[in-house]
């Protein structure tokens, strides 16, 4: 199913950290993806989690990324979901959170945001 | 158009010289000329995939630039090796004439796939005169060149007397020799590219009435229906059908039918017979006055030989008898307490003969199973290519006969898609609705830890494919059981080691359940509330995901403090009934 290893990187780049995400997001990881979720929060005024090559997702990833919000929110700061894959976006619907986050297509769309 | 009226330009051009220094033409067009044409000619030819239009180019093309008084293309029909007059230009309009091979000039190119080359016509007794006698035109001198193939010459091209007065020489028979390769050419493409068309046609039109077909075929019902039908078509469509409804009175009338012969046409009588037979049994009416008030319609409106086979009757609710009458229909086969009995049709297929008798069978049922199947059942070929025949189908029966009904079907049909379909094949069953026993789809025991999950989830997913199950729901059933065992290895283990989650996946009828067993402390089943979903919250979406997704879920205590079982249950709605109308 996945063609995509699990993976997590960030990227710095003018204004905004983006985080990568890939492959199946899961219980035995997410907290990984929380842990640079919220350093690249730390770092930033903008944070994207770019979400493309990600092939699943379950409760305990969704977590990770509301945490993110919830602090970006708090302290002021942009948290975006990019390029959200169709498994993604599929759950995000199911948890009625795809109108919660701010989604953009790509990058481009996050450094108009920066 | 600007590149032909250039080309046209070069030809005026050519002929300007030729006009100061006569009879010296190939010199003065000169090979880079000639070169120049062959290579308008094909690149407009390459382009051009409509024939009549190939046609023309071709033979307007040459008339210029060969400065000939006429010049025409026959094509050869294949079957009745005959040319044929397609294009003409000149004083004397001669499309449509047709020629044998071997006729004429034109005849011989053919018969013999090489140039032909008259200098002087009068003095040929092979020249095909009919046209110059008729109008006065006087053919002085003539080139036919074969419009060559790999597969042989398909047609002629032909120029009649030079303007200049002079006869052909060999110089122009080659030329023209040349300017037939790529018009074969173009000519052979335009033909593939029309037959391209149609056969994209005829296959949106295939497409087309198989949706049709299908959509004519019943809903799967399963609400403890006694009657249940599939059919695999040999090829795109069927000339099967089967039909089940409801009475006013509460009996369950049934129908199938086979129409002789395959193809479009059969699947229209199929479309008409179809409706014909459920409008003919729609008022309860006894199965033998039902087949014939079909058959004495069929008879008034059905031509060339075609017929129907057909079985019509009906059951009640409970399954406890059967009542049916078939027209040329293969024997019933009734399933009971271990043995078979075969009921054969008592009267003749429906659509040849009017007013004909048809015989009624009344049977008690009780416990059995009927099968009726289409002749195509009969015709499945085994691995020695030999039909199976009715001992075959017994045999396939008795196979299956301990499975429950869904199961069952299936494994007939896996059985009938193994083996290969020559025809049609059509499968109607009766029996009285039985309790199912569940069908373990998936059993599997994993640690209770994290890295677990991921190969957990492929094989749920791959089961669910197996099943059939549509993709957004397989993968939101995926997420909810994926989710449960996540909630067992964070909440109920609690980060202990070595406990085993025991994943059970069952069917039955159309309900999924899934079935985790742990082996962790007992859950207080209260404190497992959905959360709200749609609020930003860091965790507790698992139960709310699960409770999303599954029509029903409980947990229970499996005594002595340790130990739970989760179950959850989803209905599937149109696993096996899609499945089974597929090609």
């Amino acid at each position: 199913m996945s063609i995509h290893p699990n993976s997590v990187t960030s990227e710095t780049s003018d204004g905004y950290v983006l985080v990568r995400l890939g492959g199946e997001v899961d219980l035995s990881w997410s907290q990984e993806v929380r842990r640079a979720v919220l350093d690249a929060l730390a770092g930033a005024n903008v944070v994207g989690v770019e979400l493309s090559a990600v092939s699943y997702i379950d409760s305990s990833g969704i977590a990770a990324l509301v945490e993110g919000f919830q602090q970006a929110r708090t302290r002021g700061k942009r948290f975006v979901l990019v390029a959200t894959s169709d498994p993604v976006r599929a759950v995000l619907e199911l948890a009625r959170l795809d109108r919660v986050f701010q989604l953009v297509p790509g990058v481009d769309a996050l450094i108009a945001t920066a | 158009m600007k590149v032909q009226r250039a080309r046209v330009s070069v030809a005026h051009a050519a002929s300007g010289a030729r006009a100061v220094r006569p009879g010296a033409r190939q010199a003065t067009m000169g090979e880079t000329g000639t070169l120049a044409f062959l290579a308008e000619l094909s690149q407009a030819l390459a382009v051009s995939l409509d024939l009549r239009q190939t046609l023309s180019e071709t033979v307007t093309r040459v008339v210029d630039f060969m400065r000939v008084e006429a010049a025409s293309l026959f094509l050869l029909d294949p079957e009745t090796h005959v040319l044929d007059c397609r294009i003409c230009v000149g004083p004397v309009d001669i499309t449509g004439v047709r020629l044998a091979v071997g006729q004429g000039i034109v005849g011989a190119a053919v018969a013999e796939n090489a140039t032909q080359l008259v200098v002087d016509a009068a003095s040929d007794a092979r020249v095909w005169r009919a046209a110059d006698d008729s109008s006065g035109f006087v053919t002085r001198s003539l080139v036919c060149a074969p419009l060559r193939t790999a597969a042989g010459p398909i047609g002629v091209l032909e120029i009649v007397n030079r303007r200049d007065g002079e006869p052909f020489s060999a110089a122009d028979a080659e030329l023209l020799d040349l300017v037939a390769a790529p018009a074969a050419l173009a000519i052979n493409s335009a033909r593939m590219a029309a037959t391209l068309l149609e056969q994209q046609r005829l296959k949106r039109e295939f497409d087309l009435a198989r949706r049709l077909q299908k959509s004519l075929l019943p809903k799967r019902r399963r609400d403890n229906f006694p009657v249940i039908g599939v059919n695999r078509p040999a090829h795109e469509i069927s000339g099967d059908f089967y039909d089940h409804f409801e009475v006013a009175d509460g009996r369950i009338g049934f129908v199938v039918g086979d129409i002789s012969g395959k193809g479009l046409d059969a699947a229209l009588l199929m479309v008409r017979a179809a409706s014909l037979l459920r409008w003919a049994g729609k008022d309860g009416v006894a199965p033998a006055a039902w087949l014939a008030r079909a058959n004495d319609e069929l008879c008034e409106t059905t031509q060339d030989g075609r017929f129907v086979c057909a079985l019509v009757g009906y059951c009640d609710r409970a399954a406890t008898w059967v009542q049916f009458a078939g027209a040329g229909f293969p024997p019933v086969i009734v399933h009971k307490g271990g043995a078979f009995t075969d009921h054969a049709s008592g009267g003749p297929p429906l659509g040849i003969l009017p007013g004909v008798t048809f015989e009624e069978h009344h049977i008690d049922l009780a416990g059995g199973t009927l099968y009726a199947f289409s002749d195509g059942a009969t015709d499945v070929r085994d691995e020695a290519g030999q039909p199976i025949g009715n001992a075959g189908v017994r045999a396939l029966i008795a196979r299956h006969a301990q499975d429950s009904l869904e199961v069952r079907l299936r494994g007939l049909l896996a059985d009938i898609k193994r083996l290969r379909i020559v025809d049609d094949t059509t499968l109607l069953l009766v029996e009285a609705p039985r309790a199912e026993r569940p069908e373990i789809l998936l059993a599997r025991s994993v640690p209770a830890r994290a890295e677990s999950l991921r190969d957990l989830r492929a094989a749920v997913r791959a089961c669910l494919d197996a099943l059939g199950v549509e993709p957004q729901l397989r993968d939101r059933l995926v997420l909810a059981v994926d989710e449960a065992c996540a909630n067992i290895i964070r909440h109920a283990y609690a980060g202990a080691c070595g406990g085993d989650i025991g994943l059970r996946v069952q069917l039955a009828g159309a309900v999924l359940t899934f079935e985790l067993v742990d082996s962790a402390p007992c859950v207080e089943a209260a404190k497992l509330r959905p959360q709200p979903l749609g609020e930003t919250r860091c965790g507790g979406f698992g139960i709310a995901l699960i409770d999303e997704v599954m029509d029903e879920w409980h947990i229970e205590a499996m005594g002595n403090g340790r130990g739970n079982r989760l179950v959850m249950r989803k209905r599937i709605e149109g696993i096996v009934g899609e499945e089974t109308n597929e090609a």
